[in-house]
C-alpha cells in the first residue's frame, strides 16, 4: 500500500501576546496514513487533536515538522494556493455541518466545484449518484433549516466527497447528532471507505472510533498509543478502545 | 434589592456602548436640533431682522418636520437595538427573572437615557443656536448681541416632545418583551431564515409607480399647476424606491439564480443567493437611506441654486434701477418722468438705457382644445386653484413701434392680424390666437422680449403679443373693455432706466433721490392739491426695494442647509447600524467559506463587493432620483425667477458630488468596523 500522508515530528506551540506563556498543543507527532485506511484519532478535551487536525487541514502552521500529502509538504504551500489545494485534495465533515443557510443543499454540494470553476453540467453529473448513495436526492432543494442534523450531516458530506478528495478530515462529525443518525452516518463511512475512500476522523466518541481500523489516542501532545482493527468486529472494537482509555484514566502503562 | 434594577440598567448601558453610544448620540442630535429650530422660531432678536418673520414661519414648519422625523427615527434605531438584546432578556428570564423584573430594569434604562440626552442635548443646542444665530445674522445683516439666548419654552418643548417619544419607545420595548417567549426571546438571533420569496405583482407595480412617478416629474410643464401633480409623484417616487427595493432586488436575483449558466459561476454563485437575504433584510433600511439622500440633495441644491441666482432674480424681477409704470393715458406721466430727472440731477446721477413702451395685459383661460382664450369672467369660477394657474394665461400686447425702438431690431409686420409672439413658460401650442372673437396670426415667435418686471412676478404662463400699431391695440383694448367691463385692463404705460456707474457705490445717492420722489408724490396724492394729485402709477427703485428681496429665499437656503444636516446624520446612523448587524450576521458565513476552500482574500473579496453593492445602490438611485427631479425642480425655480439652468445644474452636480465623498468617507468608516466584527 502507498502511503498518502506523512506526518513527521509535529510540534505546535501556542504563544500568547507577550510572549510570556507557551503553551504546547503538540510536542511530538508522527504518524502516517495509507491510501484507503480508516483512521479515528481519539483523546481527551486539550490533548491536541484539533490542534492536529487544523494543521492536517492546513488552516493552521505547525512550530517544527512536516506534513506531507503523497509527498508534498503541505505546510510549505503559500497562501495564495493553499485554498485551492485544500479544495482540491481535502473534504470535511465538521461537528457542526457548517452548511450556509442561504443555500438550498445542492448548492452548499456544488460549494466546493463551484468555487473551482467546474461547469453545470459536470457538477450535476457528479451529484447525481453521490445524492442517491447518501439517500438526500429528494431533499437537495431544500434549505439547511428545513432539513434533521442527520440529513445536515449527509450533505455535509456530499459536499466533502464530491471533490472526490484523497483524503477526508471529519472533525467530530456524529458530535451533534442523536444516536440513530450517528450509527447511519458511520455505517456511511464504513461503506466509502470500503470503496476506497481514505478518511481520518478525530473523535471523542467511542463509538465513533470503533468503527474505524485503527484508532490512534493522542495524550500530552503526543500519540501515546494505538490499536488496529485486524479482524475484530465493531462491538470488540469497542471493548478495546474503553479499555485502552480505562487504562488512559487511571494512569496506567498502556505498554505493559 | 431595590438598587439591583438601577445598577443592571447602567452596566447594560455600559456593556452595550457599541451600539448604544451611536443611539446616545443621534438622539443628542435630534435633540439640540429641534431645540434650535425651536429657538430660533422664539428668538425676538431675528424677528427684528429683514425677513425674520418669514424665517420663523420656516422654522415652524421645520418643527414639524424634525419632530416627524424624530419619532420615526428614534423608534427604527431602537426597534434595531432591541432585536439585538431579545437573546440578553431570554437569558435574564430563564435565570429566574420575571417579565416585570425586566421591565423595571428597562424603565430605568430609558429613564437614564432619557435624562442623558436631553441635558446634553440641550447644552449642545444652546451652543449650536448661538453659532446659527450668528451665520442668520450675517446673512441678514443684523446686529449680534453678546451672550447666550436661552429659550425656556424651546427647552420645554424639547422635554415634551422627546418625553413622548421615549415613553413610547418604552412601551414598545415592553410589549415586544411579553409577547415573546423565554426561549424564543434566546433563539431570536439564530434562527433559520427562509428565502426570499418573489413577489411578481409588487415588483411590477413598483416599476409601474417609479415609471410614472418620473414621467410626471419630466413632464409637467406649469409647476404652480403641477404643484398638486408633484406630490402625487414624490409619493409615487417613494412607493416605487421601497417596492423596487423590497420586492423589485429579489425578483431580480431569482431570475438571475434561474440562469444557471450565470448563477453557477465563482463570481456570482456566493454573492447572487447572499444578496437575496442581504436585500429582504435591509431593503427597506436601503430605501430609507436612498429616500434621505434624495431629499438630502433635492433641498440642498435647489435652496443653493436659489442662494447664488439671487442676483439674476433680482435682475429679472427689478430689470431697471428706476421703472415708473401708470395708465398710459395719464396726463401726469410726464410730470412724474420731469419729478425723476430732477430728483437724478439733485443727487448727480445720469440716466442711462432708458426705454418707455404701452401695453395691454389681459388674463384669459387658455382652451387648449379649441385653441382660444376664453375671456367670459365666468369660465374663470369654474376653475380649481391648480387648474386656475395651469390655464390662466397672462396676455402682453405691444405695438411692434415699441417692441423695435425697446429691443433695437426692426421686425415687421404687414397685416392687422399678424402677430409676432414671445412665451416666458409655457410654449403656444398654435400658431393662431383667438382672443375676444378676433383670429390672429402668429407669423413668427420671438426668442426675447421687454424686460417686465410685472411678468416675472406674475406666475402664470405669458404670452407676449407685438401688434401691427397703436390702431390694433386700441382696437383690442375697446374689445377687452366690452368682455370684462368693470375688471377690463388698461393700457399701460412704462418707463424704465438704469444709473450710469455702480449701482453700489450710488447707492445712497439712488436711495435719495428715490426717497425724494416718493414723498413728493405720496405727499402729493394725500394734500390733492399738488402737482402730482391723482397719478395713477407707482414707482420701484431696485437698490432700495431689492434690499428686502430674496431674504425669504435665504431663510430657505438655511432650512435646506439645516434639515440637510439632519437627514445627512440620519444615513450616517442608519450605515452604521447596517454594517453593525451585517458584521454580526457574516461572521458564522465567513469562518464556514474559508472552511470549505475559499481563502480568507476570497472571502473578504466577495463580502465587500456585496457590501459595496449593498451601500452605494440607493446612492445611485438618489443620484437617479435626483436627475429625474431636476427638469421639475428647475420649473419651480423659474418661478423664483431663477433661470440659469446652467447654475442649477452645476449645484446639483456638485452637490451630488461633494455628498458622495461624504458618502464613500462614512462608508469606509463603517466598513472597518464590520471587518473588526466578522475577523474576531
Amino acid at each position: 500500500m502507498t502511503v498518502l500522508l506523512e506526518v513527521k515530528n509535529l510540534q505546535k506551540v501556542y504563544t500568547t501576546r507577550f510572549g510570556e506563556n507557551n503553551v504546547t498543543a503538540l510536542s511530538n507527532v508522527s504518524l502516517s496514513v495509507e491510501k484507503g485506511e480508516y483512521i479515528a484519532i481519539m483523546g481527551e478535551s486539550g490533548s491536541g487533536k484539533t490542534t492536529l487536525l487544523n494543521i492536517l487541514a492546513a488552516l493552521d502552521k505547525p512550530t517544527r515538522g512536516k506534513v506531507l500529502l503523497n509527498g508534498k509538504d503541505i505546510t510549505a504551500i503559500s497562501e495564495k494556493e493553499i485554498s485551492a489545494f485544500r479544495r482540491n485534495n481535502l473534504g470535511f465533515v465538521f461537528q457542526d455541518f457548517n452548511l450556509l443557510d442561504t443555500f438550498n443543499l445542492k448548492d452548499n454540494i456544488f460549494l466546493p466545484l463551484v468555487l473551482s470553476g467546474k461547469k453545470y453540467n459536470e457538477m450535476n453529473k457528479r451529484l447525481k449518484p453521490l445524492a442517491s448513495k447518501l439517500g438526500i436526492t429528494d431533499l437537495l432543494y431544500k434549505y439547511p433549516y428545513e432539513v434533521s442534523g442527520g440529513q445536515k450531516q449527509r450533505a455535509a458530506v456530499a459536499r466533502a466527497l464530491i471533490t472526490s478528495p484523497q483524503l477526508i478530515l471529519a472533525d467530530e462529525p456524529t458530535g451533534a447528532l442523536d444516536s440513530r443518525s450517528a450509527d447511519d452516518l458511520l455505517r456511511l463511512f464504513t461503506e466509502i471507505n470500503r470503496e476506497g475512500q481514505t478518511i481520518l476522523m478525530v473523535t471523542h466518541s467511542i463509538k465513533a472510533a470503533s468503527h474505524a481500523r485503527r484508532v490512534l489516542f493522542i495524550s500530552d501532545g503526543t500519540v501515546f498509543h494505538q490499536i488496529y482493527r485486524g479482524n475484530s468486529t465493531t462491538e470488540e472494537m469497542f471493548q478495546k478502545i474503553s479499555d485502552t482509555l480505562t487504562t488512559m484514566a487511571t494512569g496506567g502503562d498502556i505498554n505493559d | 434589592m431595590t438598587r439591583l434594577y438601577p445598577s443592571m440598567a447602567f452596566t447594560n448601558i455600559k456593556k452595550s456602548r457599541r451600539t448604544y453610544i451611536p443611539y446616545m448620540v443621534s438622539c443628542i442630535l435630534t435633540i439640540s436640533i429641534y431645540y434650535i429650530i425651536c429657538s430660533l422660531a422664539d428668538n425676538e432678536n431675528i424677528a427684528l431682522l429683514w425677513g425674520g418673520n418669514i424665517i420663523q414661519s420656516y422654522m415652524g414648519f421645520g418643527q414639524i418636520i424634525v419632530s416627524i422625523f424624530a419619532f420615526i427615527f428614534l423608534f427604527y434605531i431602537n426597534s434595531f437595538l432591541l432585536k439585538r438584546r431579545r437573546s440578553e432578556f431570554g437569558l435574564y428570564n430563564i435565570l429566574g427573572m420575571e417579565k416585570r423584573h425586566i421591565t423595571k430594569v428597562i424603565i430605568f434604562e430609558t429613564f437614564y437615557t432619557y435624562i442623558t440626552v436631553m441635558i446634553l442635548g440641550i447644552l449642545c443646542g444652546i451652543l449650536l443656536d448661538k453659532l446659527m444665530y450668528l451665520i442668520l445674522a450675517k446673512m441678514f445683516g443684523g446686529g449680534i448681541p453678546i451672550g447666550f439666548y436661552i429659550s425656556t419654552s424651546a427647552i420645554s418643548k424639547s422635554f415634551g416632545l422627546f418625553g413622548i417619544i421615549f415613553l413610547l419607545i418604552l412601551f414598545n420595548s415592553i410589549r415586544q418583551i411579553y409577547k415573546a417567549k423565554p426561549v424564543e426571546l434566546l433563539k431570536s438571533e439564530s434562527t433559520g431564515e427562509r428565502e426570499p420569496k418573489v413577489k411578481w405583482i409588487l415588483a411590477a407595480l413598483g416599476v409601474a409607480c417609479l415609471g410614472s412617478g418620473y414621467y410626471i416629474a419630466v413632464t409637467t410643464e406649469n409647476p404652480v399647476a403641477a404643484f398638486a401633480m408633484y406630490f402625487v409623484a414624490v409619493i409615487l417616487v417613494i412607493a416605487g424606491t421601497y417596492l423596487l427595493f423590497t420586492a423589485g432586488s429579489v425578483a431580480l436575483l431569482k431570475l438571475l439564480k434561474k440562469n444557471k449558466g450565470y448563477y453557477y459561476k465563482t463570481k456570482h454563485f456566493i454573492s447572487v443567493s447572499s444578496m437575496m437575504y442581504r436585500m429582504k433584510r435591509n431593503a427597506v433600511g436601503l430605501a430609507n437611506i436612498c429616500i434621505l439622500s434624495t431629499m438630502v440633495l433635492v433641498m440642498v441644491s435647489a435652496t443653493l441654486s436659489i442662494y447664488l441666482g439671487l442676483d439674476d432674480s433680482l435682475d429679472k424681477r427689478y430689470p431697471a434701477e428706476f421703472s415708473i409704470s401708470s395708465m398710459a393715458d395719464d396726463p401726469l406721466n410726464n410730470d412724474v418722468s420731469e419729478l425723476l430727472d430732477k430728483s437724478l440731477s439733485k443727487e448727480g446721477l445720469k440716466k442711462k438705457n432708458e426705454i418707455s413702451y404701452k401695453d395691454l395685459s389681459v388674463s384669459a383661460v387658455y382652451e387648449e382644445k379649441e385653441d382660444r382664450f376664453i375671456t367670459d369672467p365666468d369660465s374663470y369660477t369654474s376653475l380649481s386653484a391648480f387648474q386656475t394657474y395651469d390655464k390662466l394665461a397672462t396676455l402682453v400686447f405691444v405695438t411692434l413701434d415699441d417692441y423695435n425702438r425697446c429691443m433695437r431690431t426692426d421686425e415687421t409686420i404687414n397685416s392687422e392680424s399678424d402677430v409676432l409672439v414671445y412665451s416666458n413658460r409655457a410654449q403656444l401650442e398654435t400658431d393662431t390666437i383667438n382672443i375676444f372673437n378676433t383670429k390672429l396670426n402668429v407669423i413668427k415667435t420671438l426668442d426675447d422680449f421687454m424686460v417686465s418686471g410685472n411678468m416675472a412676478a406674475n406666475i402664470s404662463n405669458g404670452y407676449f403679443v407685438v401688434v401691427k400699431d397703436d390702431t390694433v391695440l386700441n382696437d383690442i383694448y375697446k374689445k377687452n373693455v366690452k368682455a370684462y367691463g368693470e375688471y377690463s385692463s388698461f393700457i399701460n404705460y412704462y418707463y424704465l432706466t438704469d444709473i450710469a456707474g455702480d449701482p453700489e457705490e450710488n447707492k445712497t445717492a439712488i436711495e435719495n433721490a428715490f426717497n425724494d420722489i416718493k414723498t413728493q408724490l405720496n405727499d402729493s396724492q394725500q394734500s390733492g392739491d399738488s402737482p402730482y394729485a391723482g397719478f395713477t402709477g407707482a414707482i420701484e427703485c431696485r437698490s432700495v426695494e431689492g434690499e428686502s428681496f430674496g431674504k425669504d429665499l435665504t431663510g430657505l437656503f438655511f432650512i435646506g442647509i439645516f434639515l440637510g444636516l439632519l437627514f445627512i446624520m440620519a444615513t450616517v446612523l442608519i450605515m452604521y447600524y447596517k454594517q453593525l448587524t451585517e458584521g454580526y450576521e457574516d461572521k458564522k458565513r465567513f469562518e464556514i467559506l474559508q472552511n470549505v476552500g475559499m481563502s480568507h482574500r476570497e472571502v473578504k473579496k466577495s463580502i465587500n463587493s456585496q457590501i459595496l453593492t449593498v451601500f452605494f445602490l440607493p446612492l445611485i438611485t438618489a443620484g437617479i432620483h435626483v436627475a429625474f427631479n431636476f427638469p421639475f425642480i428647475f420649473r419651480v425655480l423659474t418661478l423664483l425667477n431663477l433661470f440659469n439652468m446652467k447654475l442649477f445644474a452645476l449645484c446639483t452636480i456638485g452637490c451630488f458630488l461633494v455628498f458622495t465623498i461624504f458618502y464613500i468617507i462614512v462608508y469606509k468608516m463603517t466598513s472597518r468596523l464590520y471587518y473588526r466584527i466578522v475577523k474576531k
